[in-house]
């Protein structure tokens, strides 16, 4: 049949896509692999951890220490996600138990507005505002501090908004419950509610963790790009993603290789921290949803 | 609603200042943008070119640029990405090992940070491909980037489409391209717009993607295989690399602001509209 | 005359056995009920029928099934289309296309190659056959999905009349309805009598009695469902012989 045989045809034809689609992260992962193969040897492996300084592009004195870059990326996911969990949190807990349902509604919008915010326009923002209020607070104004607060509000939405809604996942019979037994909001929420949605907030604070760890542009413009270990908030950092964006245009050799590598590593923290929360979410979903 | 005892009073108070004082940044930061910029933003400043760096005059090469990218964008991951939606949610077992690892690469794809994509594209489409610093490559990366956003959107729209129109379709004996395009596509046809939308506005604001695939060229661009700066980028390169470009910077992110602020409208009605359409089916 | 041959049918989800071993001949151009207890396999049976299984992950069909001398599972066997266009189905949920009055009609006509010209005509004599054409004719292009659930059921009949089919398989058409609804449904049912061959699979003893000429009676036996008596409607309703049937018939009529 001619008709059969053009289903056959749309069948591959939409296989293929798939094909594609699911592939595109391989052929991300292979070039980036490939990019960085001069650097994945052991003869390089002592300089990244051994040499104090990054120079790559130095003729006579090069040097690979990318443990300041490391630590730079760790400090400012850290630093946002110490800001932006708790106060996620919190606001989550306003929202869902004790602001009126009108200002809930309105303000959950805001929030999904702030979500889309473009970072470039955050990094503007923290460049032009907050680096100058920095500076008079404690010069040189770009710094740890600038970024960290760039990025917790950049990612204060993802845990406000998947915190609200793993809140509102916890069964009413659950709430009745309590209720009944006469236990007051506060222990309601510390002892019923927070348990059973922990799952669900942990996701959300790990999704947030990975957007923060991949942020390139708003930290970028705030942050000083200076590669040196912080000794104090109003330092100036330089994290692995600015390292890439900054470098990327001229660099060759095992200086490019190493930008490669930086990017492969990137990947696989942000893959880690996906599956994290996909296995927190599963558990969730696994666990009985209403025991009444 | 009664407020009894301290702790409980506490808990309402510091929830209710984090959740004033993050409405009172995104005030802030809306003000500084329109203090900055909204003198600057004028039909000239959309249609003009750029002069001095960008320092002053227009954006109207940008937003072109822009455009192009965009286009290019959803050229390559709206056939893609609905395919793959399609095939996911029509041709292979939910749970089968090809469409979990589908669904896995999928997913893990939209955890890439956007600068690895910027990596990426330039060595695989400028370099490899041979496609250079152009408006193509620029859009090919953020197409690859917004694949997961599209498809993503779209499965669950054909997942939640009401289950009894296969097998009706089935027992008319429509084959399953017909049954495809004449009832299973149109019903989904507000939920797959949807996801290109989202996919829109995650495409306008990314900026790391483009440094090293679009360029920063800020001419009129003549065809996609020219250079050309996005919105993003121009505001990128106004507030780093331009001293003094603060209000023209400003203004642009105001137009951005606006344009995407349009799109997530656009988008959470669509939702809304498909929403009310699909439980009024039901009653 | 048998128009549908069913030897030795067993139907199966994975592990679970859905039917077991029937053997039934369905008369051409009468109707023929199929009554017993929920999760005795009738929908299974029903969906068999027209290879509606197909699209059932992990469905398994075994025996045969002869939609007059032609096979429906073995080979040289039927294409699905052509035999889905042979054998009609009206399902328990009324589900229209949601889509307009006229696409509805037009999708499925054309799929089967009916020229454009000829649609008009077909869609208003089946919805004629429904009593829908003067509370419908109106307002062709409205979605079907603004009609009450009677008028989308008697839609759905005659969606499938349009394509003039031989057999129309009905899987408790009525029990989605209000009872108004319901009896003009079955009125329309029995108006078809003899100008169709008819599998109708129904809950309601009262409607089995008023429109079958046949009955088969389903039952779960040994975990599985198999045809546990048959015959002409008035033998079977009124003097059956299995001890389960009848308290089932004198629990239900009773
Ligand atoms: N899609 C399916 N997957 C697995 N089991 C099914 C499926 N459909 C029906 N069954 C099982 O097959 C048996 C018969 O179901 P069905 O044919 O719907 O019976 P009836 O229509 O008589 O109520 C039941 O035990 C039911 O659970
Ligand atoms: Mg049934």
């Amino acid at each position: 049949m001619s008709r059969s045989h053009a289903d056959r045809v749309v069948e591959a034809g939409l296989g293929l896509t798939a094909l594609l689609s699911g592939g595109t992260l391989l052929l991300i992962v292979w070039f980036l692999f490939e990019g960085a193969k001069p650097a994945l040897d052991f003869g390089m492996l002592g300089h990244l951890f051994g040499d104090g300084k990054w120079q790559p592009g130095s003729v006579r004195d090069p040097q690979f220490g990318v443990m300041s870059m490391l630590i730079g990326s760790l400090l400012v996911t850290g630093l946002s996600i110490l800001l932006a969990a708790p106060a996620g949190v919190l606001s989550a807990i306003f929202l869902s138990f004790y602001s009126p349902a009108r200002l809930a509604r309105g303000h959950r919008r805001l929030l999904e507005l702030l979500a889309a915010v473009p970072s470039v326009v955050f990094g503007f923002w923290g460049l032009t505002v907050l680096v100058p209020a920095i500076d008079r607070l404690h010069p040189p104004g770009q710094s740890l501090l600038a970024a960290a607060l760039v990025l917790s509000l950049m990612i204060l939405p993802t845990i406000a908004l998947t915190s609200v809604s793993a809140l509102q996942a916890v069964p009413v019979a659950q709430l009745q419950a309590a209720a009944a037994l006469g236990i007051g909001r506060p222990r309601l929420i510390w002892s019923v509610v927070l348990p059973a949605a922990w799952n669900g907030v942990g996701a959300g604070i790990l999704l947030a963790a990975a957007r923060a760890i991949g942020e390139t542009m708003a930290v970028m413009m705030v942050c000083g790009n200076i590669a040196q270990i912080p000794a104090s908030l109003f330092d100036p950092v330089r994290p692995v993603t600015a390292t890439i964006a900054l470098e990327m245009g001229y660099a060759s050799a095992a200086h490019k290789s190493l930008l490669y590598a930086a990017g492969l590593l990137l990947v696989l923290v942000t893959g880690a921290l996906i599956c994290g929360m996909a296995f927190r979410r599963q558990t969730e979903t696994s666990l009985p949803r209403s025991w009444s | 609603m009664v407020l009894r005892r301290p702790v409980d009073c506490l808990l309402g108070w510091v929830g209710g200042l984090i959740a004033l004082a993050t409405a009172g940044a995104f005030a802030w930061i809306l003000w500084d943008l329109v203090r900055l910029g909204l003198s600057q933003v004028t039909w000239g400043f959309l249609t003009g070119e750029l002069s001095d760096g960008g320092r002053s005059g227009g954006i109207g090469p940008v937003l072109v640029s822009t455009a192009g990218i965009l286009g290019g964008c959803l050229f390559f991951a709206v056939p893609l990405g609905v395919g793959c939606a399609i095939w996911l949610s029509e041709f292979v077992r939910r749970g089968s090992p090809w469409a979990r690892a589908v669904i896995g690469g999928v997913d893990l794809l939209a955890s890439v940070p956007s600068i690895v994509f910027g990596l990426f594209g330039m060595t695989f489409f400028c370099q490899k491909l041979g496609l250079g610093f152009s408006i193509l490559s620029g859009g090919l990366t953020l197409g690859c980037m917004i694949l997961p956003t599209v498809i993503r959107t779209t499965l669950s729209a054909m997942r939640n489409l009401p289950s009894d129109l296969r097998p009706s379709s089935a027992a008319l004996g429509l084959s399953r391209l017909t049954m495809l395009r004449e009832i299973l596509l149109p019903s989904a046809f507000p939920g797959i717009l949807v996801g290109i939308t989202l996919g829109i506005g995650r495409a306008l604001s990314e900026t790391a993607a483009l440094i090293f695939t679009s360029g920063y060229a800020t001419r009129w661009p003549a065809s996609l295989a020219d250079s050309g700066r996005s919105l993003s980028v121009h505001i990128y390169d106004l507030a780093m690399n331009i001293p003094n470009g603060g209000a023209n910077a400003a203004a642009s992110a105001l137009v951005l602001l606006a344009l995407i602020l349009a799109i997530n409208l656009t988008a959470s009605g669509l939702g809304e509209r498909w929403r009310s359409r699909q439980t009024g089916l039901r009653n | 005359m048998a128009k549908l041959r069913i030897s030795n049918l067993s139907i199966r989800y994975g592990d679970v056995r859905a039917v077991t071993d029937v053997t039934l001949e369905i008369p051409e151009g009468k109707i023929t009920a199929i009554v017993g207890p929920s999760g005795c396999g009738k929908s299974s049976f029903l969906q068999a029928l027209n290879r509606l299984t197909d699209l059932i992950p992990g469905c398994e069909v075994s025996g045969s099934v002869k939609l007059d001398d032609q096979c429906l599972f073995a080979a040289p066997a039927l294409d699905t289309i052509s035999l889905r266009k042979r054998v009609g189905m009206v399902f328990q949920r009324p589900n229209p296309f949601p889509q307009s009055i006229r696409r509805n009609f037009e999708i499925p006509l054309r799929e089967h190659g009916t020229p454009k010209r000829e649609i008009p005509a077909i869609m208003e004599r089946a919805l004629t056959d429904v009593a829908l054409w003067d509370e419908v004719s109106g307002r062709l292009d409205q979605n079907a999905g603004t009609l009450s659930g009677g008028q989308q059921q008697r839609l759905c009949i005659a969606r499938a009349l349009a394509l003039n089919p031989e057999v129309i398989l009905f899987d408790e058409p009525c029990s989605a309805l209000d009872p108004i609804a319901s009896m003009a449904v079955e009125k329309h049912i029995q108006a078809l009598r003899g100008r169709f061959t008819i599998v109708i699979v129904t809950h309601n003893l009262a409607q089995a009695r008023r429109l079958a000429d046949s009955v088969a009676v389903f039952w779960l036996r040994n975990g599985s469902g198999r045809l546990i008596e048959t015959g002409p409607a008035d033998d079977v309703l009124s003097q059956p012989r299995d001890p389960d049937v009848v308290s089932y018939l004198n629990g239900l009529n009773g």
